[in-house]
């Protein structure tokens, strides 16, 4: 790994496919004239925690929703798990089932129990006999700590809540990567612990993770990589003590003075 | 920090001890607290309160004079109704009771009415359990309802030889039975067909997209009453002579059309009300566009919309009435036309008929109301938005 | 806009007349089993469904006349209840056989519209209804009179020709339906009311006091209704318009539903011909001989039929006035059969 490297646009990674969860070669994408991803390339190993972070509008969440296609990138290639994004739906569909999502507004479905939430995309998806699903679906529900809401409507949770029921339904299709967008901006101060908590023990569990934050207590706690975007381009990726301790970029060092004060 | 001898205006508080609710006062609530608060809060209000009761008093007392108090109940004929000694009579029931056949059934023989009272219990035993939230196996019965229960309907209210049912032809069809048969199918194809239309104004296809706003606008642009004589009067023309599209089937496929399109747009007023995060939290679980729109969309966008919906609904119940300027006899027709029957012509009996026609229509169109608000709060599951 | 769609209308009206009006109508009539009828939606007296549901009235019976006369069977008729807008239509695309629904005969529909009337089953026109206690008995007196009718119909346009060519004022109190009508005019809002005669006495039913209120004898009107059938179909068109012929021939001669068995005896030539004892006047026109029997035997004569539905004896109470045979005082006149 070429963490100490400054120049993030050429790394020639020997690693096998098979270690890479994501590849990003030279990712571009516009939104009309707006260039908001930037010859983006980004190699992520299985097993590895990523923290994005960087100010608004600098192209961070597009990042992420790149990966499960929820945006369109239109040059360069994406490879999760080996296969490519293409217009084919089949394979994006594929993807999907691979990568779970956490969203900074939850999207729980209004619509449905807790459990129903969590087993609805097994159940249709993975098409899982419903007693599985739902047995899964507890089980991830008490990791997550609210296996007594199972048969609460979201509208009847906290915030709090509502975001690990969330992160429970990703984990009910047992993904392979985990995507946060984020996942605590929207919640009061007091209900963020028990998410990143929750994110915490995810992180022990050895799996995957992408997630955009400015929880820089995460970020140092759990993550193997940070990564510093501003202006649809990556800025700067180290360590999170390197990054913390010796940041590099100009623009880097400015933004962390702004956000830990 | 020096000691300061100035006095602050306020006292440092503290509680340990959690106060308990207290009841409100009791002039704010029982009976009188309402009446008070709603009723007569002050002299403009009581003014409207007492206004309004009295307007209230006025219309139905003379209501209940006309059809209660002073209405004839029996007779054989007009002689029955006409005013007595130059006092004016009341509704004249007599009439409606010997026309109630006709206006249950149009002109379906009598010998063959088990026929259609059969289709309605079915009908009503398959769709009371649908309606009911509480009650189980919602899968099986849609499925009977939707799927058997019309060839049932078809075969016993038209009528098989082969399994010796005489023929009845659309044309004897009428009355009540005639109005339900068009507001159902009218109905039962009406939603699924809007859902598509407005599925299909939404898709990222432009020759889908374009299709359906062709669709949807031509039949909104269009009034009813002419999509209605189009079908009967223009229709035949450009058929081919020995083509006759049945005169029942011409405007049933008309208000189905008509209603789809005003359909398609409620709809679409509810899939444009679901947050983008729903979708994509629906993508993002690996759902195809169908198990997204079926599990995820629909349902909440339905939801949204079920006042839309059941105003439509009971603006198509109504428009079947429509039908009867085309020579079909549809309650409103087979009423009217009853009152041509000099036997029956009396000062009140088109007042009784109308009268009638009211009571008939508000029933089924009050229920449809009751019902899509009791499913309203039913449905509601606290989510905020 | 509206020359634009009277225009296509026309163009598709002769393209309907074009496919329609080859037809052998007899032949489709026997193979079907019945006459396809087109009757009006319910108008007193003409086509109207009693308390059991069964149609009748003075059209209704001519068209059982004609099923009696094709079938020999009256009940082999069914019955289409059209508006007045799409009643052309309907007898032009096939979709009835004949139309018996108080259709006003004009130059302009036996002409233009593909149609041929086959004669007149009642003369009907234009009359004035007023309250007795106004003392008026003639038209002409009523000089500044408010007048009740029916919005945009040809009564409206009649009035007004009838007040202008005599010089009086009026004044107009128009509605859309005849219930609206004649509710005003029994509140006193107009001294008049106007409609077709046979329709006055309908909507008298209809008011408190009928008895207050008396006809005028003026008729400002010629309304002669009568059946139609399509254009281009003669045999049809003979069959339609004899029976018509000899429902009144049967009148004239005395031939009745009750007699008319014995009447096959009778020496009368006439008789003896219209009842198919000699001649061959039915199978002239592709029936049977008795074809004049089988009407005459199931419906009755025109007067037994006028008797019944719109006569002094029902509701309607219509005298027979102008639709009286010929030697009766009327017009009611057929050309024999020989």
């Amino acid at each position: 790994m070429s963490t100490t490297s400054n120049n993030t646009s050429a790394i020639a990674s020997a690693a096998s496919t098979d270690e890479l969860a994501v590849q990003m070669i030279d990712v571009n994408k516009w939104y009309g004239e707006f260039h908001v991803l930037r010859d983006i390339n980004l190699e992520v190993f299985r097993g590895e925690r990523i923290v994005i972070c960087g100010p608004s509008g600098s192209g961070k969440s597009t990042l992420i929703r790149c990966i499960n296609r929820l945006e369109e990138h239109q040059a360069g290639r994406i490879i999760v798990n080996g296969t490519e994004l293409t217009e084919d739906v089949k394979k994006i569909e594929e993807i999907r089932r691979e990568v779970g999502m956490v969203f900074q507004h939850f999207n729980l479905f209004p619509h449905l129990t807790v459990l129903e939430n969590c087993t609805l995309a097994p159940i249709w998806v993975r098409r899982m006999p419903k007693k599985e699903a739902e047995e899964i679906a507890m089980h991830f529900l008490e990791k997550v700590h609210i296996p007594e809401q199972a048969h609460k409507y979201p509208g009847q949770l906290s915030g709090g809540q509502q975001q690990r029921v969330a992160i429970a339904r990703s984990l009910c299709m047992q993904p392979q990567i985990m995507l946060f967008d984020e996942p605590t901006s929207a919640l009061d101060p007091e209900m963020i612990k028990e998410v990143l908590e929750v994110m915490v023990e995810l992180a022990e569990t050895g799996m995957t993770m992408l997630v955009v934050t400015h929880e820089m207590g995460f970020a140092r706690q759990v993550a193997d990589r940070v990564i510093f975007m501003d202006q649809g381009q990556i800025v700067e990726m180290n360590t999170p003590e390197e990054f913390f301790t010796n940041p590099q970029s100009e623009r880097t060092k400015l933004f962390l003075s702004q956000i830990l004060h | 920090m020096p000691a300061t001898t100035k006095k602050l205006p306020w006292q440092p508080f503290h509680r340990n001890d959690m106060l308990p609710p207290k009841p409100p006062p009791p002039a704010t609530t029982g009976v009188l607290g309402w009446l008070r608060r709603n009723l007569f809060s002050n002299w403009w209000n009581t003014l409207l309160t007492l206004l309004g009761l009295w307007f209230i008093w006025v219309v139905a007392s003379s209501l209940i004079e006309f059809a209660l108090i002073k209405a004839v109940w029996t007779g054989e004929d007009r002689n029955a109704c006409l005013p007595k000694d130059g006092v004016e009579v009341g509704a004249c029931w007599a009439y409606v009771n010997a026309k109630f056949n006709q206006f249950m059934d149009g002109f379906y023989p009598a010998d063959q009415e088990w026929r259609y009272l059969t289709v309605y219990a079915v009908g009503i035993a398959l769709l009371v359990p649908l309606l009911i939230p509480k009650v189980p196996w919602k899968g099986l019965n849609a499925l009977l309802l939707f799927g058997a229960y019309p060839v049932l309907a078809y075969l016993l209210l038209y009528g098989a030889p082969s399994l010796g049912l005489p023929i009845v032809e659309t044309t004897q069809w009428g009355g009540l039975l005639l109005t339900l048969v068009i507001a159902s199918v009218g109905i039962v194809i009406s939603l699924p067909l809007g859902i598509v239309f407005a599925l299909g104004r939404r898709s990222q296809l432009p020759v889908i997209r374009f299709l359906s706003i062709a669709f949807i606008e031509f039949w909104r642009g269009v009034p009813l009453i002419t999509v209605l004589f189009m079908s009967s009067v223009m229709l035949p023309l450009f058929l081919p002579e020995d083509v006759t599209l049945d005169k029942v089937v011409r405007p049933l496929v008309g208000v189905a059309l008509f209603a789809a399109a005003y359909m398609a747009e409620v709809v679409r007023g509810g899939l444009q009300a679901i947050p983008k995060g729903q979708y994509e939290a629906a993508q993002a679980l690996g759902l195809t566009y169908w198990q997204m729109m079926g599990l995820i969309i629909l349902p909440q966008a339905l939801k949204l919309v079920i006042p839309g919906i059941v105003n439509t609904f009971i603006g198509l119940f109504k428009d079947t009435s429509l039908v009867s300027i085309i020579g079909l006899f549809d309650l409103l027709g087979i009423v009217q036309t009853s009152l041509a029957d000099a036997k029956w012509s009396t000062p009140t009996t088109a007042p009784t008929a109308y009268l009638f026609l009211a009571l008939v229509y508000f029933f089924f169109c009050y229920g449809m109301s009751r019902y899509s608000l009791f499913m309203e709060r039913h449905l509601h599951t606290g989510h905020k938005r | 806009m509206k020359k634009i769609v009277a225009l296509a209308l026309g163009a598709l009206m002769t393209a309907g007349v074009a496919t329609a009006a080859n037809a052998g109508t007899l032949e489709d009539v026997k193979k079907k089993g019945h006459v396809q009828c087109g009757v009006s939606q319910g108008l007193p007296g003409f086509s109207n469904p009693d308390d059991k549901g069964n149609w009748t009235g003075l059209d209704v019976d001519f068209c059982r006349a004609v099923a009696a006369a094709v079938f020999g069977d009256p009940n082999k008729v069914k019955f289409t209840p059209l508006s007045a807008k799409e009643r052309f239509t309907a007898l032009r695309s096939g979709e009835v056989d004949l139309l018996a629904r108080n259709t006003t005969w004009t130059m302009q529909r036996d002409t233009e519209l593909g149609l041929n009337f086959v004669g007149v089953n009642y003369y009907d026109g234009q009359g004035f209804m007023v309250r007795k206690s106004l003392g008026v008995t003639s038209a002409l007196q009523l000089n500044g009179a408010a007048v009740c009718t029916n919005t945009g119909t040809t009564t409206e346009l009649n009035v007004a020709d009838y007040f202008r060519a005599n010089k009086m004022q009026y004044e107009v109190v128009a509605f859309e339906k005849a219930d609206e009508v004649v509710k005003a005019y029994d509140e006193g809002r107009c001294d008049v009311y106007t409609t077709d005669r046979s329709g006055l006495a309908a909507q008298r039913l209809k008011l408190k006091n009928p008895d207050e209120h008396v006809v005028l004898p003026e008729i400002i009107s010629k309304e002669p209704l009568g059946p139609v059938v399509r254009h281009g179909d003669d045999q049809w068109f003979d069959i339609v318009k004899w029976t018509l012929f000899a429902m009144i021939n049967a009148e004239e001669l005395g031939v009745t539903s009750q007699n008319v068995d014995e009447m096959k005896k009778s020496t009368n030539p006439s008789i003896r011909r219209l009842l198919g004892v000699e001649g061959k006047f039915g199978e002239n026109i592709g029936l049977t001989n008795d074809w004049a029997y089988n009407i005459i035997k199931h419906v009755g004569n025109y007067g037994e039929v006028y008797e019944r539905n719109v006569g002094p004896k029902t509701p309607l109470g219509l005298a027979r006035g102008l639709n009286a045979l010929w030697n009766k005082g009327g017009i009611m006149y057929a050309p024999p059969i020989r």
